[in-house]
């Protein structure tokens, strides 16, 4: 009977580790199963999840906007500036 | 003598057209800002035009231009290095321990209050002060762990360049997200409410 408890239900540090790691590698059947029995009974594991859903929505809201906005080629009036700048050395 | 000089400045017009843009996105890929990669550019150039005895042509002009570019970044962070009093970054030993001290020895949660705020996830998103304060967290984070978190963001060959880079690999590499997370949701519950 313990054994099978202790199967069943990981430890928080192992389940936030799962919760973490769903986003890189499918989780096995059997790490589904102990995520979702572990979070109907504990609370902070399951705030964790939003948690960590939501820095996911956050950081993933400002790379978008930073690689929109990378430029990839130097202005037109500095590469002038620069050409200048050495016709004068 | 001055008809060299002349015919210099000829080449260096072509090179700045044909390599600058490239370049210029490298050193703000490294450097993140739009200002200081175009100087680190501008200085790159100079420097070439004043050491071009220096190129022999053994190597293609790009690769000479990157390695006096390259040069140029890391004097650039060393010198502000020196000049930035403290960094705020932890130690990744510093980070190992806090993340230990989240969980006691049976691996449960040593505090397992749920701060109110965490509710309001879909205001929290767009609320600029939450931002900032998670910003300030990311700092806070031990340097290779905010790479490696930032990386997740990026397109898979960045991520990729960034992992070899820190010499992480990809089992390792969930590994240091979860750890940087659990860090940054501590920092939040000690920062934000």
């Amino acid at each position: 009977m313990i054994l099978i408890f202790r199967l069943l239900f990981k430890t928080c540090k192992k389940t936030t580790a799962l919760i973490d790691k769903q986003s890189f590698t499918p989780l096995t059947i059997f790490d589904k199963i102990q995520l979702r029995g572990h979070k109907t009974v504990c609370k902070t594991c399951k705030s964790y999840q939003s948690q960590s859903f939501l820095i996911d929505a956050v950081l993933g809201k400002w790379f978008a906007f930073e690689s929109n906005q990378q430029p990839s080629t130097l202005d037109e009036k500095k590469k002038n500036k620069i050409i200048e700048q050495i016709k004068r050395l | 003598m001055e008809d060299k000089k002349e015919f210099t400045k000829k080449i260096f017009e072509g090179w700045v057209n044909q390599f600058s843009d490239e370049l210029f996105s490298w050193a703000f890929f490294k450097t993140s800002s739009k200002e200081l990669a175009e100087d680190l550019v501008q200085d790159t150039f100079l420097a070439a035009f004043h050491k071009i005895e220096t190129f022999e042509g053994k190597s293609q002009p790009k690769t000479w231009l990157f390695s006096i570019l390259n040069n140029k970044i890391i004097d650039y962070y060393r010198s502000s290095a020196r000049t930035t009093k403290k960094n705020r970054s932890l130690s990744e030993v510093t980070g190992t321990k806090l993340y230990a001290e989240i969980f006691n020895k049976y691996g449960c949660w040593k505090s397992d209050e749920i701060k109110g705020f965490w509710e309001h996830d879909q205001e929290l998103l767009d609320n600029p002060e939450f931002n900032t304060v998670l910003q300030e967290c990311m700092n806070n984070l031990p340097q290779k762990w905010n790479l490696a978190l930032t990386a997740k963001y990026l397109s898979p060959k960045k991520t990729e360049n960034i992992c070899q880079e820190l010499e992480i690999t990809a089992s390792n590499y969930w590994q240091i997200v979860h750890r940087a997370k659990l860090l940054l949701k501590k920092c939040l519950d000690l920062n934000w409410a």
